[in-house]
């Protein structure tokens, strides 16, 4: 079990809350109790034994989107309040603590291996024994099927041999909710699929699977036996290769891009959806106000918007109103796209944009 | 139901029945996700960054709680709540970040905490006369972002710029890194709106000066949330600068360093930022300097017009040379400019069982350096004391703030300690005529020493206060306006 670093959390806890301003959460939820201090205080006394675990005081330590914003500020190179507060709501697991809201959605992981429920994930296709895996995540399945038709015709289009599986959650939304156990479990169910699907490459949509598969498994003693990537990575390795010819979209000129906050931050790669998007023809990146390793949570992260929808709305009309107007919205996150989608604008995954721009006419 | 802490200077709480009706009336006139008596809130409302609070929450405590916590989104539903509270006599606390460092949020009666950050909407720029209009629970390096997204700066950076409210910086009377050029808060305000406890709305009017009788938007400035709550400000900016200077010098002793601010201020020139450093803080923040090793650092910005800022870098090296210091160049500025928010080390001392507190005074350039000695002297004598280390800055042509950093190791009881510290600091300040509060405010702690600060004219404050707020309920126990009951000499 992930054990909170108790010292790293005390030194948070008495901190003045220097970097509330990048938190999100607390900008735009305005509670005192989810400022990254607050919140951090409030798990001293929890783990301290001076108060008792409730629902409230887990809502609160919830409150983190896994954004990392704080950490832009942060003087104690060593803290990740994200991570201690992952740790702490364990704690409230073990005390007997969920929250009403959770509750759905875990039951819905345990049984289906979906947070939607049934009949919500990708199907099995493609061809068994195929190097290539494609690994669309829950949400996207779930909510935007055509994204994944969409990356996996690009698939066919550059002559790719792939498979996909009748998957099964990366487990991060388990250990968000306080359920490690069964974070595990999907883990190691995940090994064994991948395993027995012969495939090499696991190529991902999703950036919350991706950092799970690559960082979270081996926290969790998981290791994977083929090599992951990003869908945009990929993507963009078959236009250099000649392989995806991406021709102007009609429409479509002036874009914008929304880092999604784990690949902006912790995999510090905000150069290559720029590359991709360099390479098809005509059009315009315009910059958001904040960007790159500054970009701001659109409330997708950590899945906030199955379990603090109000928040996440919030939080994703906080950040449209930091993108330019422009013809559309790109982001490489399902979660991101769906946040943004409040706003009413045309928001796309690169990997929808990019079909446009290789197959349809 | 959630547990709640131990309290350790709560005064009196609502009783439930109290609490609970009052929440339904607030839940009626608000909407139930704009009031609270959660636990959770409550407790999250329950200190700011006063050093006693930090160390009662080692200790598992919790200074004092409120009954709810309630977030306004506009100045009428502010006063429909103080309304409310007032026809009850439920006492109201206003909060920003929390950031202050003196206890005054802490909600010593219970009742309402006003918790002012959902009013964080930027109202209007006005680029012709450089004012903006904004409410006042935005956070101020939120606020400042949007001024530089819009090419202008609002002038006011203090160090807590990215944990604290425009509303906080007004109520405060606080003071920026950048203060020497561009003004302390009281001269950046141009006009504010307030809400009086009987629920009346009163609007300044954003003028550049007039004399139409005492300027009563200077009233509520400083008066950190006892005469009403600020909702919205009006506030002068300026273009982004065009050009800045980065300058340092090392200085054989304070006294030489002193005279050569004093003369550069009294030339005209105005540098953003002057601050020096005594040998400790200096040794501290500037080892690589080695022209700085046994002196005291001086470090200066200079910014705005290039013509300017050429004339002023000129006149401050002419100045300083004569008063014997070694320029250092640009990389120590640059040094203070990247560390300059970092207050990890209090942390960790705190962790460690130290007591840390910052105490910032004034004093006339003829009192200065005499008032440094003078304090410091009676800080190390305080028994546990292991630092008591200062530098000056935000300068004016009659004087200059200093600023002491402090850590102990008490021997005995904590809270006895931190108490004779500031009696120290606090007495010795007054004996040579210094103010005791420069910027930080006076809160609960500093509220101790209130009447020698004012001697008879804190009457004329409490007039004020009983005229304003006859029923006494905005953060009460607050400022030596009355006696708080359980924090005492
Ligand atoms: C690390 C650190 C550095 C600091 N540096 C500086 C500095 O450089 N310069 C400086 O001046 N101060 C500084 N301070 C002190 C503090 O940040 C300021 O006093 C700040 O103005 C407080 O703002 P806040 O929003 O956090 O107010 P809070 O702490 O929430 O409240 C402070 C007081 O103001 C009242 N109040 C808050 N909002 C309103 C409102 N809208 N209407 C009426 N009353 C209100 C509260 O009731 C309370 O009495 C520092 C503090 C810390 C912790
Ligand atoms: S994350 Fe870092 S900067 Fe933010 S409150 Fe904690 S210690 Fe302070
Ligand atoms: S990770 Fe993001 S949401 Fe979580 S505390 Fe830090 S800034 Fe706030």
């Amino acid at each position: 079990m992930a054990q909170v670093n108790r010292k790293q959390l005390l030194d948070c806890a008495l901190c003045p809350n220097m970097c509330r301003c990048e938190c999100p959460v607390v900008q735009a939820w305005g509670k005192e109790a989810v400022s990254p201090s607050g919140k951090s205080r409030l798990a001293h006394l929890l783990l301290e034994g001076r108060l008792s675990w409730s629902e409230e005081f887990l809502e609160a330590l919830s409150a983190c989107v896994g954004c990392r914003g704080c950490q832009t500020l942060c003087p104690f190179p060593e803290l990740d309040l994200a991570e201690e507060l992952l740790a702490a709501r364990q704690e409230a697991s073990q005390a007997g603590v969920c929250l009403h809201q959770v509750a759905p959605y875990l039951g819905n992981l345990k049984k289906f291996g979906s947070p939607y429920g049934q009949g919500r994930g990708l199907a099995p296709a493609g061809e068994r024994g195929a190097a290539v895996l494609y690994f669309a995540g829950c949400t996207a399945a779930a909510n935007n099927p055509q994204s994944v038709e969409t990356a996996l015709a690009l698939l066919e289009k550059a002559g790719v041999s792939y498979q996909t599986l009748d998957e099964f959650c990366c487990g991060y939304p388990a250990e968000i909710w306080g359920d490690l156990e069964l974070a595990r479990q999907l883990a190691a169910d995940n090994r064994e699929r991948f395993a027995a699907s012969g495939a090499r490459t696991l190529v991902t949509g999703c950036p919350e699977c991706r950092w799970t598969f690559t960082r979270r498994y081996g926290a969790w003693g998981i290791e994977l036996p083929l090599e992951v990537v990003d869908s945009t990575t990929f993507f963009l390795g078959l236009i250099r290769e000649g392989r995806l010819q991406p021709r102007p979209v009609q429409g479509i000129d002036t874009v914008t891009y929304h880092d999604p906050c784990l690949r902006a931050r912790l995999e510090e790669d905000w150069e290559r959806p720029r590359e991709l998007l360099g390479l098809i023809p005509g059009l315009t990146l315009v910059e958001a106000a904040s960007s790159k390793e500054k970009v701001r949570c659109c409330g997708g992260g950590q899945m906030a918007q199955l379990t603090f929808p109000a928040l996440a709305e919030t939080m994703a009309r906080r950040r449209l109103a930091e993108l330019p107007a422009v013809s559309a919205a790109l982001t490489d996150c399902p979660f991101c796209r769906e946040s943004l989608l409040v706003g009413g604008g045309t928001v796309m995954e690169l990997t929808e944009l990019l079909g446009r721009a290789c197959i349809e006419r | 139901m959630s547990s709640l802490p131990e309290t350790t200077i709560q005064e009196t709480n609502l009783s439930k029945q109290e609490s609970s009706q009052l929440l339904q009336q607030l839940r009626t006139l608000l909407g139930d996700d704009n009031v609270s008596a959660a636990a959770v809130d409550r407790l999250a409302a329950c200190r700011d960054y006063w050093p006693m609070g930090t160390l009662w929450f080692l200790e598992g405590k919790a200074p004092a709680l409120p009954d709810l916590v309630v977030w306004p989104r506009s100045t009428e539903e502010v006063a429909a709540v103080l309304t409310l509270a007032r026809k009850h006599g439920v006492p109201v606390t206003p909060y920003g970040e929390g950031s202050g460092a003196l206890g005054g949020v802490i909600p010593l009666r219970g009742g309402i905490v006003l918790d002012m950050k959902r009013m964080n909407r930027v109202r209007h720029l006005d680029r012709e006369n450089l004012l903006v209009t904004v409410e006042c629970g935005l956070n101020g390096a939120l606020y400042e972002e949007y001024l530089n997204r819009q090419g202008f700066t609002g002038g006011h950076v203090p160090q807590s710029i990215r944990c604290s409210t425009v509303g906080g910086w007004l109520a405060c009377r606080a003071a920026g890194q950048f203060s020497t050029r561009y003004g302390k808060i009281e001269d950046i305000v141009a006009s504010l709106k307030a809400v009086l406890p009987d629920g009346t709305i009163f609007q300044g009017r954003p003028v550049p000066r007039s004399s139409t009788g005492p300027r009563l938007d200077h009233l509520f400035l400083g008066s950190e949330g006892t005469l009403g709550v600020i909702t919205e400000a009006v506030l002068r900016i300026w273009p982004l600068p065009e050009k800045q200077a980065l300058l340092s010098y090392a200085f054989a002793t304070l006294e030489a360093a002193l005279e050569a601010i004093r003369r550069v201020i009294h030339s005209g020139a105005r540098p953003a930022v002057v601050r020096l450093y005594d040998y400790v803080e200096t040794s501290h923040h500037f080892p690589e300097t080695k022209e700085a090793e046994g002196r005291c650092m001086l470090v200066l910005i200079s910014e705005g017009h290039s013509d300017i800022v050429a004339a002023e870098a000129k006149i401050i090296d002419a100045y300083a040379r004569e008063h014997g210091a070694v320029a250092c160049g640009p990389e120590p500025v640059k040094h203070w400019l990247e560390r300059r928010f970092n207050v990890s080390l209090a942390s960790t001392l705190f962790r460690q069982g130290a007591v840390v507190d910052t105490i910032e005074v004034s004093a006339n350039w003829s009192n200065a350096a005499s008032l440094y000695h003078a304090m410091q002297e009676a800080l190390l004598k305080v028994e546990g004391t292991a630092l008591a280390s200062g530098h000056w800055s935000h300068v004016y042509p009659d004087g200059a703030a200093l600023y002491f950093t402090l850590c102990g190791f008490p021997p005995g009881d904590k809270a006895d300690y931190y108490k004779q510290l500031w009696e120290a600091a606090m007495t010795s300040c007054l004996a040579l005529e210094g103010a005791i509060s420069h910027h930080h405010g006076i809160g609960l702690h500093r509220g101790l020493w209130m009447d020698q600060e004012h001697g008879p004219g804190l009457e004329v404050l409490k007039r004020i206060k009983k005229a304003l707020d006859p029923d006494g309920i905005m953060n009460p126990g607050k400022m030596g306006l009355e006696e708080a009951l359980r924090w005492r000499k």
